[in-house]
């Protein structure tokens, strides 16, 4: 019984030591399968640890397809010094750059890049991993990323020695220079030099150099704009440079309906077309002079508004051009050229265009008659320069042509009654003067023989030319007490009764030149009385004649 | 001369040639004046160009005008020597009895009256044209002369008077075309072809029927004797030198009117200005 109680102690005891045991050996083999994971946590390994194990100190060299040779080796401090290296936001391996990860696994598979470009290239196209797009510069560069020749972001940046782009900013032009070399070319050194200086605040390298490719007339309003300096000529003119691109767009050659039709802003290009404009550097300009330049480009308005300059080259100015007279006025000389307003907004613009060389003639026209109402109260109603000289096509004034026809000139308002009701002027004027021995010759003369000069007066012979005033005014040429002085202009001899053969330009009346009114009266009522009492003495002769041959007819019949 | 059926000695052959003259100098006063008044007429400034132009006809006008002005003097001259050397009888002055005649012939025309009015050798028809021509010559001339020397004339007259001298002048002219188109044709070229002023002779039936009077006259013989020939001479004597001085003095006065005033200078100096006066700064505009 003992012996078999003992038995059954030891088979407990024995059970509860495997027990143990097999509990041991579990929590031993946990132990021992969870032992590695815990161990990584606690003691970081480099991914590319391995990579480096080999590539550190490395002298070997492989040798691509093309021939060309790659350092297997890389300097680990470099690489550490480099913006992606220690001083990274976040740390850079091996494989972030050097993708797909597969192909650097080792052993290496064979580099497919055939030569040292391609293979940086395709390093290159990984900077986009985190460089996003924006940052991605250089759009010239990007846009030709497929040819071999342009640079890629590791032809610039470097590649395990990537510097700061503080390093860039520090330098931009030596960056640039290294493969754009005519950038030390001095002119274009000096143009760029004049524009980074002159860079506003909102205003940087990007301005120009921008992210996306800029037109042909951005890349000229950008420099333009900047430029503040002055071409030379041979001559020694100079021409400013600067132009500002709001002027254009304000410009009459801005955005513009015109009769129903849209029309865009105007390009630099679509005026400065010659061929050598177009690139940078430009060509050098063939004229001599800054006058030169500005008569040359007058060409350049005859392609839109050809019409306006055909009529021009029939005008005095440029028949003065032709003729070597390098003064008369040219399309920019009264439009301007890049600022082009509306010439006849207001009106009084054009007196003050055409004043800018005529200003003696200008100042006379201020104190006329007409020239006070259009300065002071903008009268829509009184003739500006071009009413009387035409716009384009202006005529010599001097012609006898163009004196002879003047009073039509003055007649197109003065005889205009509607026009003339407003000012309480006569309309009689015109023609009173045509009825008169003056303007029946040279209304005569403007008819038949108009390049004949005629000695009669026209009405700015005696009213004035541009200074003319009221008939009123006591400074009047034609005032009763100035007349004499203005007939004897012409009438040397005249005496104080002369100037009251003229009537005035008042159709003869009562009150007006009665002496005349009764003379006409008097022949009125003669001419017919006594024609009609010729004819009516005629009449009765023939009455008679009649009378008496049919008298005698019906006396013969009798007879017989 | 004297028979029923034959022709009358009327015009001697001066008397001819003086109408000539009233003829050419007339019609080419009417053609070079005429369009001067209507010149704004298409056909007036027609005919101002087929003449060559205004300056042209004026001149031509002018010429024209010395020649009636000439003829007048001329006319004047004749008559002063057959008025006081001759001693003819004043036929052309008109009487009370030339408006009876009027007044008879035209009631006779109507029928009212029997009998055409007997008249004398200048009818009242024939002195209603030539005192006429007296009154619109002497109108013409002096209006005339206002026109063509009108500094002369305002010193003289207040300047009203030109333009009213040209308003006389143009009225007058229409007056005489006129009366010449209706009463000078009508009489001598229309109811009959008196050839009177051309060939000298008139004939019986127009001598009859016009100058009744004067036939009657002619055939009782009871025209006034010519002047008896020592008296004529005698009194020749003192006219020859008197119309050689007159005539001398009228072509001294004639060449007077014709340069009296130098009216207005011949061109009208070109007066030089400096037209291209630049404001400053010069307008040739910068870039901007």
């Amino acid at each position: 019984m003992d012996q078999c109680r003992s038995t059954r102690v030891i088979i407990i005891y024995a059970y509860r030591v495997l027990l143990i045991a097999a509990c041991g050996i579990a929590v031993g083999l946990a132990l021992f399968v969870s032992r590695p994971a815990a161990a990584q946590v606690l003691q970081p390994v480099p991914p590319d640890s391995a990579c480096k194990l080999c590539h550190i100190d490395s002298t070997e060299t492989i040798t691509l397809t093309s021939g060309e040779t790659l350092n297997a080796g890389i300097d680990p401090v470099q690489l550490d010094d480099s913006v992606h290296g220690v001083h990274a936001a976040a740390p850079v391996f091996c494989t972030d750059c050097h993708r797909p990860q597969q192909r650097y696994q080792y052993p290496h598979q064979a580099n497919p890049a055939e030569s040292l470009s391609e293979f940086e290239a395709e390093i290159a196209g990984n900077c986009q991993q985190c460089h996003t797009t924006e940052e991605l510069h250089n759009p010239g560069h990007l846009q030709a990323k497929d040819n071999p020749n342009v640079p890629n972001c590791v032809d610039c940046h470097g590649g395990h020695d990537v510097a700061p782009a503080a390093a860039f900013e520090a330098d931009p032009v030596g960056t640039c220079q290294t493969c754009h070399q005519e950038i030390a070319d001095p002119h274009i050194a000096e143009v760029h030099a004049e524009i980074v200086s002159n860079l506003g605040p909102d205003q940087t390298c990007q301005t120009c150099h921008a992210s996306t490719p800029q037109s042909e007339d951005a890349k000229c309003q950008t420099c333009h704009s900047l430029l503040n300096s002055a071409l030379t000529l041979p001559s020694g003119d100079t021409v400013d440079l600067h132009v500002n691109p709001e002027d254009i767009v304000n410009s009459m050659h801005g955005e513009q309906v015109i009769n129903g039709q849209q029309y865009t802003t105007l390009r630099c290009t679509d005026c400065h077309k010659e061929q050598g404009l177009w690139g940078f550097p430009h060509q050098p300009i063939d004229a001599q002079t800054r006058r030169d330049l500005t008569i040359n480009m007058q060409a350049v308005c005859q392609d839109c508004h050809t019409d306006i300059f055909d009529r021009n080259a029939d005008g005095i100015h440029a028949q003065h051009i032709v003729e070597g007279n390098l003064e008369a006025a040219t399309c920019e000389d009264c439009h301007g050229n890049h600022a082009i307003q509306n010439p006849d907004e207001p009106r009084e613009r054009v007196s003050q265009t055409c004043g800018n060389c005529h200003s003696t003639i200008n100042e006379q026209y201020g104190g006329s008659v007409h020239g006070a109402a259009l300065l002071g109260e903008d009268n829509p109603d009184v003739p500006i320069c071009t009413d009387c000289h035409g716009v384009h096509n202006i005529p010599d004034p001097t012609t006898a042509e163009f004196r002879l026809s003047s009073p039509y000139m003055c007649g197109r308002c003065h005889a205009d009654q509607e026009l003339m009701d407003k000012y309480g002027i006569s309309t009689d004027v015109f023609d009173t003067y045509v009825a008169d021995f003056h303007g029946t010759t040279v209304t005569l003369f403007d008819h038949q023989s108009p390049h004949e000069e005629s000695n009669k007066a026209v009405c700015y012979d005696c009213h004035g030319v541009h200074n003319i005033l009221p008939a009123s005014d006591e400074n009047s040429q034609v005032i009763k007490q100035n007349l004499l002085v203005t007939c004897q202009q012409c009438h040397p001899d005249a005496n104080d009764n002369f100037p009251n053969s003229w009537t005035s330009h008042f159709k003869p009346s009562i009150e007006h030149n009665p002496l005349v009114y009764f003379v006409d009266l008097f022949y009125l009522i003669v001419i017919p009385a006594t024609v009609g009492g010729f004819l009516l003495f005629i009449g009765s002769d023939i009455f008679r004649q009649v009378r008496e041959r049919f008298q005698r007819k019906s006396k013969e019949s009798h007879d017989e | 001369m004297s028979n029923s059926t034959g022709k009358y000695w009327r015009f001697d052959v001066f008397q001819r040639v003086e109408h000539a003259l009233l003829i050419t100098s007339f019609t080419v006063l009417v053609i070079t004046g005429l369009p001067q008044k209507f010149s704004s007429q298409p056909w007036a400034e027609f005919m101002i160009m087929a003449m060559g132009g205004i300056e042209v006809v004026r001149i031509i006008h002018r010429a024209a005008a010395v020649l009636l002005i000439a003829e007048t003097m001329y006319h004047f001259g004749v008559l002063t020597y057959k008025v006081f050397v001759k001693r003819v009888s004043l036929t052309m002055l008109p009487s009370m009895q030339d408006a009876k005649d009027g007044i008879q012939a035209l009631t006779y025309n109507l029928g009212v009256t029997k009998g055409a009015p007997r008249m004398g050798r200048y009818n009242f028809g024939e002195k209603v044209e030539y005192w006429a021509v007296i009154w619109g010559t002497l109108v013409m001339v002096i209006t005339g002369f206002a026109l063509w020397n009108p500094i002369a004339t305002t010193y003289f007259l207040p300047g009203q008077f030109i333009p009213a001298a040209k308003a006389a002048h143009g009225g007058e002219a229409l007056l005489a075309v006129l009366s010449i188109i209706t009463w000078h044709f009508y009489n001598v070229h229309l109811k009959q072809f008196n050839r009177s002023m051309f060939t000298g002779y008139i004939s019986h039936h127009e001598m009859a029927e016009e100058h009744a009077l004067e036939l009657e006259q002619i055939q009782k013989g009871q025209l006034p004797p010519p002047a008896h020939p020592d008296g004529l001479r005698r009194r020749q004597r003192i006219f020859v030198p008197l119309a050689a001085v007159m005539a001398l003095i009228t072509i001294v006065g004639l060449y007077f009117f014709i340069t009296f005033e130098q009216t207005a200078i011949t061109t009208v100096p070109r007066q030089t200005t400096d037209i291209y006066v630049p404001l400053t700064p010069a307008p040739d505009a910068p870039g901007g």
